[in-house]
């Protein structure tokens, strides 16, 4: 398999998330610390901003250690009161994806923050939410989750982007360490006890039988909906 | 001459794990109550570090990307903020040491009490770290910390029984009078100390600063394969010296003056200028390396500028935090705490930072995304695997040894 470039295809928490962000001019801009997504009319899940800061950092901890950092932050930056909603960098000036994430244009005036009804917006969404979703499905383990989200589209071009399938199972979102691809071989003896860890992981495909009700807090996978193994 | 000096950095790195000042008088100790029964454990340290400091350097030679981006990228946020804690906490209490130690040198000179050169000493080191180019404090401190060779060559002055240290190498040769238990935790104080995870911070952090690509890998191998196995060497040497003078003796090794003690007994007053000249640029080289990690894990982690190869006005975040933790350092000095003593503390904090460290290097080594064709090979994965499970053995029996043995007292 080619590098990410020449792939048709990515996983969101694996390839995007977390990596450093640097400007035309090389200069670090930050870390993806989140993804935002836009439900559109078509009912796909398209992916519009990368988000950038410690507001969007925080709630990744999770919903108890997450919101107390965040009421921290809060707190310490109670003087500037738009510090609680994240820089964006939208998807169009992300350039090349690879060990780092090259935009387009140098980083000085890039970034601007976040719109209050963009927040708002029910619209929108980040993977730092969707990842760690409860899953329910009658063929997949009791305690399964949304473990990555696999995209269409190479993140270097310009066509067209979209979530297309989950990776669903017991464990944790990042657990997996990339050993889920095919590319990554790592130590023969790492793979094998992260394949054994993860044997019961499943890819399902966005689609009729999948319906992901942020509301709840929880993805239902409708009984008969084809579960892919991972690899393969 | 240049090409010479290119390996500097690597024998800076490896003067800040194997003999800072919490190291010199370790190995001094190790020496005094052990003979060379554990000189196996440094070079079982020295080939791991080798090891995981060439994956590290590798991915920042021709990724860009240093240690702590890897432990963010693949450990996601939270185990990746867990180790940011742990690592900070070891690399913060050796900077905190390493202002001590150079004190301590100091105070061998001068007689002046420690605590009455901290200031200075704090303000000499940000100074340092602020104004100095990265090559300038590789080539000054490294260059000056191979003073303490003078450990190897008082060793041969001394002309010790070799036959006999050579034959104290065996394990089996651990003198009567101590306990496994205590042998134990000299074994993984000294392990902990070679593969101390603030080396491949900072290895391939002073990759990145002094602009590796692909094209040098083999400068990068240079210096991992040079200043590791010497700083090893040097580790061996300090801990025979005080084996040969020491051991038959009985003395017990405390203070940084008797670790020199045995380089004036075999070369004289010369040979003590040397190697105290050695002691300062040790502990200083080491106030740098830990004084920089700190600033480049915190940046590497959050994402934003770092290093000396950009303008200060451009890392201010990064400077600040140099600013923050010598305050720190000078502060915890001033209440009058042994500096040796607090990097003994610091295992603790070790067993955290350690697997969550070389985990996301060895895994990282293995992708091509970031690698290309210079992924790991078989050796590499085979010696990264079995060491990852030594290191994960040495992290869970750190804490239960250091509290069975109070610390290697017992």
């Amino acid at each position: 398999m080619g590098s990410l470039a020449e792939r048709n295809g990515y996983d969101v928490g694996l390839h995007l998330l977390d990596r450093q962000v640097l400007g035309a001019d090389d200069r670090p801009v930050g870390k993806v610390d989140d993804v935002e997504l836009l439900l559109d009319d078509g009912g796909a899940l398209v992916p519009t901003a990368l988000l950038l800061g410690l507001p969007a950092l925080l709630p990744r901890f999770g919903p108890r250690l997450g919101s107390g950092l965040a009421r921290l932050h809060r707190l310490v930056r109670e003087a500037a009161a738009d510090q609680d909603l994240p820089l964006v960098v939208d998807f169009d000036l992300v350039e090349e994806v690879a060990s780092d994430v090259r935009l387009s244009e140098p980083s000085p005036r890039l970034l601007h923050r976040m719109a209050h009804e963009r927040a708002d917006d029910p619209r929108r969404c980040r993977v730092g939410d969707l990842l760690g979703l409860a899953v329910r499905c009658a063929a997949l383990p009791r305690h399964s989750k949304v473990l990555d989200l696999r995209m269409v589209g190479s993140p270097n071009g310009s066509g067209e982007h979209r979530v297309a399938a989950l990776l669903v199972g017991p464990g944790r979102p990042g657990a997996l360490l990339g050993y889920d691809r095919r590319s990554e071989p790592g130590p023969a003896a790492v793979a094998a006890v992260i394949h054994w860890l993860h044997r019961h992981a499943r890819v399902v495909e966005l689609g009729e039988g999948v319906e992901i009700d942020n509301e709840a807090g929880e993805v239902r996978i409708r009984a008969g909906t084809s579960l892919a193994p991972l690899r393969g | 001459m240049k090409r010479y000096f290119a390996v500097l950095l690597g024998i800076l790195t490896a003067i800040g794990g194997f003999v800072d000042i919490g190291d010199l008088v370790t190995n001094a100790q190790v020496g005094a109550r052990f003979g060379t029964s554990l000189a196996w454990v440094v070079l079982m340290g020295v080939i791991g570090i080798c090891v995981f400091a060439e994956m590290s350097g590798r991915v920042a030679a021709v990724s860009g990307r240093a240690t702590f981006d890897l432990v963010r990228e693949r450990l996601g946020p939270r185990i990746g903020f867990l180790n940011l804690v742990g690592s900070m906490l070891v690399t913060l209490l050796t900077f905190i040491a390493e202002i001590g130690g150079v004190a301590l040198a100091l105070q061998l000179v001068s007689s002046v009490h420690h605590v009455l050169l901290v200031p200075f000493v704090a303000v000499a080191v940000w100074l340092v770290l602020w104004r100095a180019k990265f090559s300038s404090i590789e080539n000054v401190l490294g260059l000056m910390g191979l003073a303490l060779i003078g450990f190897a060559v008082a060793l041969w002055q001394l002309g010790p029984d070799w036959g006999g240290l050579a034959a104290g190498l065996s394990p089996a040769e651990k003198p009567g009078a101590e306990g496994w238990a205590t042998y134990a935790f000299f074994g993984v104080a000294l392990f902990g100390a070679a593969m101390t995870p603030y080396e491949v911070f900072f290895f391939s952090s002073g990759g990145v600063e002094e602009r590796w690509t692909a094209k040098d890998l083999g400068v990068m191998r240079a210096n991992v394969l040079i200043g590791f196995p010497l700083g090893g060497v040097l580790s061996v040497a300090i801990a025979a010296s005080a084996a040969t003078l020491f051991l038959p003796a009985g003395v017990a090794v405390e203070t940084l003056g008797q670790v020199g003690l045995p380089v004036a007994v075999g070369l004289g007053k010369i040979g003590l200028a040397i190697v105290v000249l050695g002691f300062f640029a040790a502990t200083f080289g080491a106030a740098c390396e830990t004084g920089l990690s700190t600033g480049y894990s915190l940046a590497q982690y959050f994402g934003f500028p770092w290093g000396k190869f950009v303008r200060p006005r451009e890392a201010a975040g990064f400077h600040l935090i140099l600013l923050v933790v010598t305050v720190i350092a000078a502060g915890v000095l001033l209440t009058g705490v042994d500096p040796i003593m607090v990097t003994e503390v610091s295992v603790v904090f070790s067993a955290v930072a350690l697997p969550l460290t070389y985990f996301p290097i060895l895994v990282v080594a293995n992708d091509p995304d970031y690698l290309g064709e210079h992924v790991n090979g078989r050796l590499a994965n085979l010696l990264g695997v079995v060491y990852l499970l030594i290191i994960t053995i040495a992290s869970l029996a750190a804490i239960p040894l250091m509290v069975v043995t109070s610390m290697g007292q017992g």
